[in-house]
């Protein structure tokens, strides 16, 4: 029975070729961060580190549409929800103080720069 | 303590009789024990919506802001002195907020609906309603309910 185990012995060739066999330096290195990764976005005013203040009316007169006073949704205007927040309630803190119009945008602020495109929303309307 | 901030409207006047208004205004404050921090000039301008007050219409007011600390308990008859004054049309008093520094997440809320926390959670809260099923893959060979 044992002369049928034939003892198998490695090549000596075989074992020099297996040591020099190394894997290359350009090797992807898949531990790294995700390169395709898109750059976070953040709203308008969180860009520029802006606090709303209801002083501050010729600002928040721009979230205010011109034809209703009303306030911009913000799947229009395009702000995170905190400032959302922020902007509806200092709006109405001006509008109760008497400084800010509630049923129309006052003249004054009509040529302000447009930060949203009011015909383009973020979101799609619920409407 | 509390900061408050008083926005007051008077009738367009003279500079002389808007000194006395303000030093009236002024005095209501140091007679409630508080203390004033600051007085600020907001301009004399139209004002967004005509205001009828003490048998008078205004369509113009100067803007003045006062930054005070009083006794909370006090504001109410503050506000109530400020009413009876004939120079003033409007006034309100609010807290001089301080916000805590916060992170933007308009990058989580444009998310497509499925990826985004808040539905998620609306999804799973409308799982928990979901009354208990019998399931046909349990080994019984018969539905064991009334059908």
């Amino acid at each position: 029975m044992l002369t049928l185990l034939r003892k198998i012995t490695p090549k000596p060739s075989l074992v020099s070729r297996v040591v020099t066999l190394q894997y290359s330096n350009d090797a992807p290195n898949f531990d790294m961060e995700n390169p395709f990764e898109k750059e976070k976005k953040s709203c308008i005013l969180c860009k520029n580190n802006i606090i709303p203040d209801y002083k501050n009316v010729k600002l928040i007169s721009q979230f205010q549409s011109p034809y209703t006073g009303r306030i911009y949704g913000k799947h229009i205007t395009g702000l995170c929800s905190t400032q959302q927040k922020l902007v509806e309630a200092e709006i109405v803190k001006a509008q109760t103080a008497g400084l800010m119009a509630t049923y129309l945008k006052e003249p004054c602020y009509l040529g302000d720069p447009k930060l949203f495109n009011v015909d383009k929303p973020f979101r799609p309307h619920r409407f | 303590m509390i900061t408050y901030e008083l926005c007051l409207l008077l009738r367009v006047m003279p500079k002389p009789e808007l000194t006395t208004t303000l030093k009236r205004a002024a005095e209501a404050i140091f007679e409630k024990g508080g203390i004033i921090r600051k007085l600020e000039n907001l301009g004399t301008r139209d004002m967004p919506y005509k205001t009828s007050v003490h048998g008078a219409v205004h369509k113009k007011a100067s803007y003045f802001l006062y930054e005070f600390n009083a006794p909370p308990s006090s504001l109410e008859t503050l506000l109530d002195a400020y009413s009876r004054d004939v120079d003033i049309i409007r006034r309100q008093i609010y807290k001089k907020k301080a916000i805590e520094p916060f992170e933007c997440t308009l990058n989580d809320e444009i998310l497509p609906p499925a990826y985004r926390k808040d539905v998620q959670e609306l999804i799973s809260e409308a799982r928990k309603l979901e009354k208990p099923k019998f399931s046909y893959n349990s080994g019984l060979d018969y539905y064991p309910f009334q059908k």
